[in-house]
């Protein structure tokens, strides 16, 4: 398969922060090669990790961001090791890095000292972009979901509770989606032009977009947002949507619209549920009066607690799916698999391990389009697997260049 | 497909500025919020994006609003064509830079008038549900046959094909299912979500990004494709540790001590957590701020900071291993020195001694105090023709060569009837007024 990125070469200092964009890259078919320090990433040390015992090669965190990529490690603090770096990125299409802002500059390594490579695409993802008053501060995922707006507007109806930011490194994720817009434009004015860029993307700035109506409700009414729990942050306080189920788990039961179908296939199930109250008044056969009574009343609303209360989860999800509701069972990741559906779309891809001895299936990637050719492209790296392959082959080192560099502790 | 044509100085249109993508024109049928944001974001590089919107139809963002920014009026706006018809915020974020025309595809001239558009397109773009493009007639196939260069990406809450592609999704429908929503709470609560709908936006950047490869690949191969972006399997490429974890170590994350509030768990580290600060927000919510420690010398500076550098000594908390194993102590005593204090204060003071620190901040706060974001022109000022110069929400990918940019307010309802009839599809003045008599636009 002939991916979007397929060709070419990516240089990517090793960081959490840009580690998925890189893996984006590669699934994409871009040669990505992770340039990791002799201690490894620190995407490497964070865990879970395989029974949870700490070991550089078995971090499941890095597995999952790091496909197909290729690992070099170096002790890039040396003058040597960012010679390296510097031939590489003289024949490199891409190169994605953290850093905070002014290291690489330190080491003639920043955006003017390799742009002699005309075509280059020099993008930094950093949390707060290459300049302005909080430039240097120092950040990780959740102070960004508190900084940039999203935990303001996610947690629990009382005001009293804590704002929540939810897990998975959601920060880095959006920084990662703008980063790849900006390297992805440029590679689509680069095949005309011939020539590469700098690209600047701030998961700050990321994160502070990212909130829905919260900033444009402000800046024209002057309105702020309630947290509710479960629910979308809203200007005006509305009854939950997030309803338990009778197993325990919860349903999101969004509505949209109470069409005729929709409606007397509710009334069929509340009646099977003994929960139908007034709601076969006639009156109710109106779309506009329920409609209204949904949105001012109580009476469907205390339908359809008790409804869902006295319905296992799944069922909800599924039963209101086919009526032509959106409800959904608030599910965990892990439930996905098995899930006939995702398997009939191909959704899953299995990536051999031989540290554990199978394979694992991980997910496709977002997009199902085999002109992109978007998946994963094998296990992550082992530390420093391909340190001497890309020494040799890449910067043509012959073996006793190599074995200074070894006895120099540059690499491993 | 460059076009030429007349400039009205009010004309909100991006593609009017230079930019890589110039010359790429959209066919945009998205509404809400995921599927608007994906071609939106194509504006900021200068792509012509014509967003139809079905007279009559419905789009929760176009009309159904308790106010509208153009009346201030606590009743909705549902009067088409007024200059007043400008309704909710979100709908100028979502749709700023676009083109709008009305056409009623539920006609078939209108359904003709669609084909023609696509042969002038390099992209289309649709989240309806999965069975209204085919019911128009507008299978893949068809749409291929039109123009065998063109892209096509649908974009769904469960993808197009497989069991539960006729199941309708919204951004907490996708992010529910995901694994995302559960990912977010205090242990032993319901779960806490993505407040706003984390799953419409970076949902539709997600889009964005598709979009953008798409045309990069079509730019290479010259030949058109169709995507099927499910945005629940969007968000589950986001959860992929956990799925790992579930399938090595057979850990899930439905158990009893996960999500962990504001805790850290991979990896352990402590002090982690919101705390509470001097004053509320204007509906009451109090204030807080983010605290966190990744070192041992981040720890002892906040030590320093509190007046208690003996706690860095105390074995309760001496190590990370031990603070982890007694954070609720440590939370407490943190809480304690944060309760009086400012969160800017707080924020500050601990990010000058290098510990990790970050108010929660609103969007008021964002847009008024937030001087990041300032000096960043975050909130780029654009001229609307009923409400003067209002500030937008900008976009965060600046480029050094081809500067991305924030071009022009959301359209009026119709507002490029004439421009995409009249000029791109050289109808004449007779012709479109019969469209118009006919009820087709």
């Amino acid at each position: 398969m002939s991916g979007v990125y397929e060709g070419l070469t990516v240089v990517e200092l090793a960081d959490r922060r840009n580690q998925w964009a890189g893996k984006l890259l590669s699934d994409g078919g871009a040669r990505v090669i992770q340039i990791e320090p002799l201690k490894g990433s620190p995407g490497r040390w964070c865990g879970p990790f395989v029974n949870d015992k700490p070991d550089a090669d078995n971090c499941l965190d890095y597995w999952f961001n790091n496909t197909g990529k290729q690992s070099v490690a170096l002790d890039f603090a040396r003058k040597p090791a960012q010679d390296l770096l510097r031939q590489l990125l003289a024949r490199a299409d891409v190169f994605v890095e953290s850093t905070r802002p002014g290291t690489l500059a330190a080491m003639h390594l920043d955006y003017a000292s390799v742009s002699a490579n005309k075509g280059l695409i020099y993008a930094s993802l950093t949390d707060f972009g290459q300049d302005g008053p909080w430039r240097d501060y120092v950040m990780n995922d959740a102070a960004h979901l508190a900084l940039g707006g999203t935990m303001a507007s996610s947690g629990y109806s009382d005001p009293t509770v804590t704002p929540i930011g939810g897990k998975g490194n959601q920060a880095w994720h959006m920084g990662c989606a703008f980063v790849l817009h900006g390297i992805t434009v440029a590679l689509f004015d680069r095949m005309t032009s011939g020539a590469g860029q700098y690209v600047d993307v701030a998961i700050h700035d990321a994160c502070g977009i990212g909130t829905e109506g919260a900033v444009p409700h402000w800046m024209y009414f002057g309105e702020t947002m309630y947290r509710q729990t479960g629910m979308h942050a809203n200007a005006k306080r509305v009854p939950p949507l997030e309803l338990p189920a009778a197993d325990g788990k919860y349903v999101m039961a969004i509505n949209q619209a109470l069409n005729n179908r929709t409606w007397n296939a509710l009334l069929d199930w509340m009646d099977e549920k003994g929960v139908t109250g007034e709601l076969r008044d006639p009156k109710y056969q109106e779309e506009a009066v329920r409609t209204a009574e949904y949105r001012q009343g109580t009476l469907i609303r205390d339908s359809i607690r008790k409804l869902i209360a006295a319905s296992n989860a799944e069922d909800c999800f599924h039963r209101a799916q086919n009526m032509g509701i959106s409800w959904a069972m608030v599910g965990s990741a892990e439930e996905n698999y098995g899930i006939p559906h995702y398997e009939q779309r191909g959704y899953w891809r299995n990536v051999e391990h031989p540290q554990i001895g199978r394979a694992i299936p991980y997910p496709r990637g977002p997009f199902a389009c085999d002109a992109l050719g978007t998946e994963p492209r094998g296990r992550a790296p082992n530390l420093g697997e391909h340190t001497r392959q890309v020494l040799t082959q890449d910067l043509g080192l012959n073996d006793q260049e190599i074995a200074a560099l070894a006895a120099a502790g540059v690499m491993l | 497909m460059t076009t030429t044509h007349k400039t009205d100085p009010t004309d909100n249109a991006a593609h009017k500025q230079k930019g890589v993508l110039s010359g790429i024109r959209v066919l945009d049928f998205t509404w809400k919020t995921v599927g608007p944001w994906a071609p939106r974001l194509l504006t900021h590089y200068g792509a012509e994006v014509i967003h139809v919107e079905r007279a009559g139809g419905f789009d929760d963002h176009r009309y159904e609003t308790h106010r509208s920014i153009g009346t201030d009026d606590e009743k909705p706006n549902h009067i088409q064509g007024g200059k007043n018809l400008y309704t909710d915020p979100y709908f100028n974020t979502l749709h700023h830079g676009k083109l709008a025309i009305s056409l009623n595809t539920r006609n078939p001239e209108g359904l003709k008038i669609v084909e023609r558009l696509i042969t002038q397109c390099d992209a289309i773009v649709e989240n309806f549900s999965a069975e209204v493009f085919p019911n128009w007639g507008l299978t893949w196939e068809r749409i291929h046959a039109l123009n065998p260069k063109i892209i096509y990406m649908s974009s769904s809450g469960f993808g197009h094909t497989g069991d539960w592609k006729g199941y309708r999704s919204f951004g907490p429908t996708a992010a529910a299912q995901s694994g995302l929503t559960l990912a977010s709470g205090l242990p032993g609560q319901p779960p806490a979500g993505w407040g706003y709908s984390y799953l419409d936006v970076m949902g539709g950047w997600m889009g964005g990004l598709a979009l953008m490869q798409g045309l990069l690949q079509a730019k290479k191969t010259g030949k058109g494709f169709y995507i099927d972006y499910s945005v629940t399997e969007g968000a589950m490429t986001m959860v992929g540790p956990y799925l790992l974890d579930f399938q090595v170590n057979g850990r899930r994350t439905r158990r009893p001590d996960f999500p962990p509030g504001n805790h850290a768990i991979f990896p352990s580290v402590a002090p982690h957590n919101t705390y509470r600060c001097s004053g509320a927000d204007r509906v009451g919510q109090y204030w807080w701020v983010f605290i966190a420690c990744e070192t041992q010398a981040q720890f002892e500076a906040l030590c320093a900071l509190m007046n208690q550098p003996g706690l860095a000594l105390d074995p309760k908390f001496a190590t990370n291993e031990a603070r982890v194993k007694n954070q609720d102590a440590l939370d407490a005593i943190i809480g304690r020195w944060t309760r009086a204090r400012r969160r800017y204060d707080v924020m500050h003071k601990c990010q000058g001694a290098g510990v990790i620190a970050a108010a929660v901040q609103s969007a008021e706060d964002r847009v008024e105090y937030d001087q990041q974001l300032h000096h960043r022109e975050m909130h780029p000022i654009i001229n609307h023709p009923d409400l003067g110069d209002v500030a937008y929400e900008g976009y965060p990918v600046k480029m050094s060569r081809t500067p991305a940019f924030v071009h022009g307010r959301g359209p009026m309802l119709a507002e490029h009837n004439q421009y995409v009839y009249g000029e791109l599809l050289g109808m004449s003045e007779t012709e479109i007024a019969g469209l118009r008599e006919r009820g087709v636009i």
